[in-house]
């Protein structure tokens, strides 16, 4: 095809013309050096946070004594984990977190279809009291079930005694069943999050069409509603049992105490209760059980590739609501009884813990006060008070920072280097906090003298903005796939540079983002144990951290104070998350 | 204002090359349209003048400055451009209220705030939105969001106004009168205007010059009328509306007196005169284009035209504002429009007409 072109001449310009601007401008126009360095200055910081402490994993795992001593290499530590012991906990930790998955999957799915298919009353209401265990600090949860269903003086165990007459326990939370009852209590929360908003924005249109069709209700919730779930019931299903993989707190509670073991609580055992730490063997399991997850993360990745989750549309549409007439109740009831148990039955044990002189024996004359003045007058107290908050605000803002960046570049640009900078922010994702800390034990070890980390509150941050980044890349990436590029162009065009457009235009628009994960992000340090209990050392103990202490010590009635006064912390700050911060969001 | 030119523009992504070595001089104040359907090349020749696409060929000049020049290395990124750009989805900052949507490039600029207030209001009183300006921006429908894009596009008086299918998310109805609105006051402020659009109708109606683009290249550039009337190719002819295009034969070729020449052909079953822009040698095939409008219906056998055929006709559809009517030739099924008064029986034997000036041949 060839095209012709007859007046071509009137259309090219009669004079050429000049070259305009100035050398800095022609040197700078592209902004390439400045480019360079600041990605190399992005890779340099999540090379340290992520691929140094991996990198140390597997040198301490091939290295005969603990961090910062001479020592031989040698296989000793895989040869040591390869026991037939071991089998059992992998199978415990694999059977535990199966068999937590399916009944909280089943739930959340209910919880989710409840509060946003249905005309159950009060639904908005009910979804921030279902959603509020999320936010509870699972080691709180932990003790307060420590003391709820405790087999000899657990408040349950006691009401049933004195009901029935019976001498035996109803319940036994030291048991397998204790440990996925509490893991059940994190992961319904969790996943109803995750999914309730693929419920509400199901296009109705579709479920309609089966109807019109002749299909009835429950034939078409079979065959059309949960099968446009299933992509996103497939995820939940995956990321809820990596997440099992990865829970200290339950097995540590209650399944330690029955001989019940996981990898997790196994890797902390042989660094803390063993006359000798056995730095390698926890390091080679730590290794291991990363290739297990890098394995499942694969096997995810397989199952979802191509599966869409475009059931939001972006369309304005208000889904259909189910009338359930008279069984509206129910399911209130049942929503209800869900907010109940999680967290009504927590908070009043830990309130009944913390007024009577001895934990168990609930009389008049055992009321006293004197726990509450001995947390206050306790320094410690107060010092883990202050370095949570240090932690957190610190941690929160410079995590939520750091996703930011990473998330623009890897979104936004077409810069080289944005793959790599993605990935190394998207490793810690696989590593469970435990695993992350033994790593940072041995990065933090073996840095050079003059930079003397290890021990500090420093060691503390690294590690939890580490663990924050994979979550704060997904919030930011999220917000920004929501912003069209023609925002960030127009105001190019219009006269902005470049840092004036991120300033009054990305920044500005994606601020509510920001707020909800730097939110997240700090509920997510506040109640992070598995890490800081390795890291922590005198003077840079968490909350976390001097409760495991007044635990280990017997201390249940101090720990019902704290822990009071952290669930208090949690519900303020979720209470002004929800008020200020969607209050913003709908303004936009 | 200033004028835009385009020298030996192109651009690769990787092997494919979107826009293909295209020349451009936009004069000052001058409306111009870029046309062409989707993946033409059309919108990203408009990108690179805006300075969001670096072009990997050529060079670009916005009155005397170059502001990229791809042999050099030279780019001057799109904020250092002056220009003004109305966006497809119109870009409206929702964090912002209309006011500060218009401001946002004279606060850029650092200007004065009894300047600002001013030239926005001014802006705003040009697309009559003035009452608006302390509306949240989100809460504005399709057609003021629209204006408000071309408000924030004007108030800095840019040396170029770039449009990207600025209406194409209206509906049909606003759509005319927005784009009515929007010629009258770029002629009442003179404004350089570079468009974008894949819609003929627009174009046609709104251009000084309409740049038709295919596959990276331009086609033709010429005024509406010429370009609607006498195509260059067979392509061009076929891109507006659905004209009547008739293989035949050159049998004789002489100057009309005016700009053109006149031609003789012949096709299958029929011949007649029709005019073409260059000289055409005997014994040469051409494409001879007819549009729809310019066909007449008569009776079998009534011959009063330049070019006639003679066949029955097949099919008459009723649209309102004309009706089609199919009528079966031996050389091709002719589509003539017709007065939506006139009625014809379907098989009825006729005789379809046009004057020569209605009728333009090109080289096949």
């Amino acid at each position: 095809m060839t095209i012709i072109h007859n007046r071509p001449l009137d259309d090219i310009a009669e004079t050429a013309p000049t070259i305009a601007g100035n050398a800095f401008t022609r040197a700078f126009s592209g902004g390439s050096l400045w480019r360079l360095i600041g990605m190399l200055v992005l890779i340099l910081i999540l090379g340290f946070l992520t691929i140094y402490p991996l990198a140390m994993l597997l040198y301490g795992s091939l290295h005969s004594t603990p961090p910062g001593m001479a020592g031989e290499f040698n296989l000793n530590g895989y040869r040591s984990i390869m026991t037939t012991q071991n089998l059992i906990v992998l199978a415990n930790t694999i059977g535990i977190s199966l068999a937590k998955t399916i009944p909280s999957l089943t739930i959340a799915v209910f919880l989710a279809w409840i509060v946003a298919r249905t005309d159950t009353p009060f639904r908005g209401t009910l979804e921030v009291l279902i959603t509020l265990p999320f936010f509870i600090p699972p080691i709180l949860t932990a003790m307060a079930w420590g003391m709820l269903a405790n087999p000899q003086v657990g408040v349950i165990n006691m009401v049933w005694r004195w009901a029935t007459g019976a001498t035996d326990p109803l319940v036994n939370i030291y048991s397998y069943g204790g440990v996925i009852w509490h893991m059940c209590q994190y992961s319904i929360p969790f996943l109803f999050l995750f999914m309730v908003d693929a419920f509400r924005a199901m296009d109705p249109s579709l479920e309609e069409s089966s109807r019109m069709c002749g299909a009835s209700r429950w034939t078409t919730f079979r065959k059309i509603t949960l099968l446009l779930m299933l992509p996103v019931l497939t995820s939940s299903f995956m990321l809820s049992f990596i997440k099992g993989i990865e829970t200290f707190e339950s097995a540590l509670f209650f399944g330690l105490p029955a001989g019940i073991k996981v990898i997790t609580t196994d890797i902390y055992e042989s660094i803390n209760h063993r006359a000798t730490p056995d730095y390698q063997y926890a390091t080679s399991l730590s290794f291991a059980i990363m290739g297990l997850m890098f394995l499942l993360v694969i096997w995810q990745w397989w199952m979802l590739r191509g599966k869409s989750f475009q059931t939001v549309t972006g369309k304005g549409f208000r889904p259909s609501v189910m009338e359930l007439g008279p069984w509206r109740w129910v399911t209130f009831a049942f929503c209800v009884l869900f907010f109940f148990i999680t967290v009504v039955l927590p908070i009043g044990q830990l309130m009944l813990g913390s007024f009577f002189r001895f934990f168990g024996f609930y009389t008049y004359d055992m009321l006293t006060l004197e726990h509450y003045r001995a947390v206050f007058a306790n320094s410690e107290f107060w010092r883990a008070v202050r370095n949570t908050m240090v932690l957190g605000l610190l941690g929160a803002t410079a995590t939520m920072a750091l996703g930011a960046i990473v998330a623009y570049i890897s979104v936004r640009t077409r810069w080289r280097g944005r793959n790599l900078v993605d990935s190394m922010a998207w490793l810690p994702w696989m590593m469970p906090g435990m695993v992350l800390g033994v790593g940072f034990l041995w990065a933090f070890a073996m840095l050079p003298g003059p930079i003397p980390i290890y021990g500090t509150i420093w060691a503390l941050l690294l590690a939890y903005i580490a663990l924050g980044t994979p979550v704060s890349v997904r919030v930011m990436t999220g917000a920004y796939h929501q912003l069209s590029y023609d925002l960030e162009e127009c105001s190019r065009v219009h006269g902005a540079s470049w840092f004036q457009t991120m300033w009054r235009i990305m920044v500005a628009l994606a601020w509510p983002a920001f707020a909800v994960g730097w939110v997240l992000t700090f509920f997510g340090i506040m109640r992070e144990l598995s890490a800081s209990i390795l890291l922590y050392s005198v003077g840079s103990e968490t909350l976390a951290v001097v409760l495991m202490k007044l635990w280990a010590n017997g201390n249940a009635e101090q720990v019902s104070v704290i822990g009071l006064m952290m669930m208090l912390l949690v519900i303020v700050f979720r209470w002004v998350q929800l008020s200020f911060i969607k209050s913003r969001i709908s303004k936009l | 204002m200033a004028s835009v030119t385009l020298e030996n523009v192109s651009r690769m992504y990787g092997a494919v090359t979107a826009v293909d070595n295209v020349n451009l001089k936009i004069k000052s104040g001058e409306f111009v349209t870029l046309l062409g359907p989707s993946g033409c090349g059309k919108t990203t020749t408009l990108r690179m003048v805006a300075g969001l696409e670096k072009n990997t060929g050529g060079r670009i000049a916005i009155g005397d400055n170059v502001v990229s020049d791809s042999e050099k290395g030279y780019f001057v990124p799109s904020e250092r451009r002056r220009l003004g750009m109305v966006f497809q989805s119109y870009a409206i900052w929702p964090h912002m209220t209309v006011f500060d949507n218009v401001a946002y490039p004279l606060r850029i600029r650092r200007r004065p705030d009894k300047e600002i207030n001013d030239r926005v209001m001014n802006a705003l009183r040009l697309v009559e939105m003035e009452q608006y300006a302390e509306r949240p921006s989100p809460a504005l429908s399709g057609g003021q969001q629209q204006r408000v894009a071309i408000a924030r596009a004007l108030v800095f008086e840019p040396e170029v106004l770039l449009l990207d299918e600025p209406l194409s998310n209206l509906d049909a109805r606003l759509r005319t009168q927005m784009g009515d609105d929007f010629r009258a006051l770029q002629q009442r402020l003179k404004i350089t205007a570079l468009y974008v659009t894949h819609d003929q109708a627009e174009a046609m109606a709104l251009s000084d010059r309409v740049v038709v683009m295919h596959g990276g290249k331009i086609l033709q550039v010429g005024a509406p009328e010429e370009i609607y009337r006498r195509p260059e190719n067979r392509q061009v002819a076929a891109f507006f509306g659905t004209p009547n295009l008739l293989n035949a034969t050159v049998k004789d070729c002489r100057p009309n007196g005016g700009q053109y020449y006149k031609l003789s052909v012949e096709g299958q079953g029929w011949s007649g005169d029709c005019h073409a822009a260059t000289e055409m040698p005997k014994g040469a095939d051409v494409t001879v284009m007819v549009r729809p409008e310019n066909l007449h219906v008569r009776d079998a056998g009534q011959v009063n035209g330049d070019l006639s055929w003679a066949g029955e006709v097949s099919q008459a559809i009723f649209r309102g504002s004309h009706r089609s009517i199919m009528v079966k030739t031996p050389a091709q099924t002719l589509h003539v429009e017709a007065s939506s008064l006139s009625h014809v029986d379907i098989g009825r034997p006729v005789t379809v007409a046009a004057p020569v000036e209605a009728a333009w041949a090109v080289r096949n």
